[in-house]
């Protein structure tokens, strides 16, 4: 009986910690988010002598985090918060297919893809 | 200052209080001044950005504004950002901002050996660990090599504070704008990320892998965003989309194909 109470209130714990979307403060929240870029950055001050960087392990996380970023904008634009809610979902994917584009037609040019994207972005608003 | 004599004699070109970088604090504002005519905007306006989405999502104003120098990594802010907008459970938030946070370990060991004296002391070496990000560490593996050993970690500690004082008031004055600015240019500010996270990707690709990694999580974003509930769809599409991505470089490496 003990043990299973025990066990209940740690999964309640756990349940209110890591399930429920408000139940953490924000400002634990925010700590808890800088602190593994803090543990990450520690280790490569320790492994700085002799870690390969080739290893098939940072090739996989890489990917994961690579895909998880691409995964970000994906979500944005199928999804977005707030101004860019107010254009469709086909006028979104297509201004930003746009700024790719510009990005591999002009030198893989960050400012000629920024300046593409949005000019399209302030055309659509003014067309749609 | 504190200019050492170089155990590398004949490659110091380095002399206190002399020279060209007139000292160690000369040499840190070059590198405070050096960030601030450039790179350090291209940091402050996505991370404008990333205080646009913020507001957009709900977020409080100290919490976007406190983001960039505890966390001082864009992506890693954006997912968090992302991910509280869409009622992401804690785990799920923590786990995809850890899975984004790996990439600074590999960056580090890469760039430390560079920046770093045979004097230089454990501590410097954790507090500029922090510094790291993507536009630090591109632009100080570029002008590391040709600065002098005992200037460069001090160069590197004024480029560094200076983005992050830049990046963050640009993340407050995001914040801000996204409240205040007509539609159409707050959708502005708010699709700089986009353009600016996925260019920076597909400039980093160095091999099939990562443009797999790129398109497939672009793609599957959405339909996980559908199918996928309980704010799980993100960590879902980064381990789905990152698991291909890696057996495509696993697929090429059997075909004794070039990464």
């Amino acid at each position: 009986m003990a043990t299973g109470a025990g066990a209940c209130a740690v999964t309640e714990t756990l349940r209110l910690v890591f399930a429920e979307p408000a139940a953490v403060p924000l400002a634990a929240m925010i700590v808890l988010v800088a602190a593994p870029n803090i543990v990450f950055r520690v280790m490569g001050v320790f492994l700085s002598r002799g870690l390969d960087e080739g290893s098939e392990l940072l090739a996989f996380v890489r990917a994961m985090a690579s895909a998880l970023l691409a995964g970000v904008v994906g979500k944005l634009l199928a999804a977005p918060p707030g101004a860019l809610a107010q254009l469709s979902f086909p006028t979104r994917i297509g201004v930003f297919a746009l700024a790719i584009a510009a990005f591999f037609a002009f030198r893989r040019s960050l400012f000629v893809s920024l300046a593409v994207g949005e000019a399209a972005l302030v055309a659509a608003f003014f067309l749609g | 200052m504190c200019g050492r004599p170089s155990r590398f004699g004949g490659r110091a070109i380095y002399s206190p209080g002399g020279g060209a970088m007139g000292g160690s604090a000369g040499v840190f504002w070059k590198g405070a001044r050096d960030a601030a005519m450039g790179p350090a905007w291209l940091v402050g306006v996505s991370l404008a950005s990333v205080g646009a989405l913020a507001h957009d999502v709900g977020a409080p104003a100290w919490l976007a504004a406190l983001s960039t120098p505890l966390v001082w990594a864009g992506p890693g802010q954006l997912i968090f950002f992302a991910s509280l907008g869409t009622g992401a459970a804690g785990l799920a938030i923590l786990t995809a901002t850890t899975l984004a946070a790996v990439r600074f370990l590999p960056m580090v060991v890469a760039l430390l050996p560079r920046v770093r004296g045979p004097k230089t002391g454990l501590l410097t070496q954790i507090v500029a660990s922090h510094f790291i990000a993507v536009t630090v560490w591109v632009e100080t593996m570029r002008r590391g090599p040709s600065l002098p050993v005992e200037a460069r970690m001090t160069y590197m500690f004024g480029f560094a504070l200076s983005c992050i004082a830049i990046a963050t008031a640009t993340t407050a004055a995001g914040y801000w704008l996204a409240g205040s600015l007509p539609g159409p240019i707050a959708a502005g500010l708010l699709f700089i990320s986009p353009i600016y996270f996925v260019t920076s990707l597909a400039r980093g690709a160095r091999e099939a892998m990562d443009w797999a990694a790129l398109w497939l999580g672009l793609a599957l974003a959405p339909i996980m965003e559908r199918f996928v509930g309980g704010g799980l769809d993100l960590l879902v599409t980064g381990v789905v989309a990152g698991t291909l991505a890696f057996l495509v470089r696993k697929w090429r490496q059997g075909r004794g194909l070039a990464p």
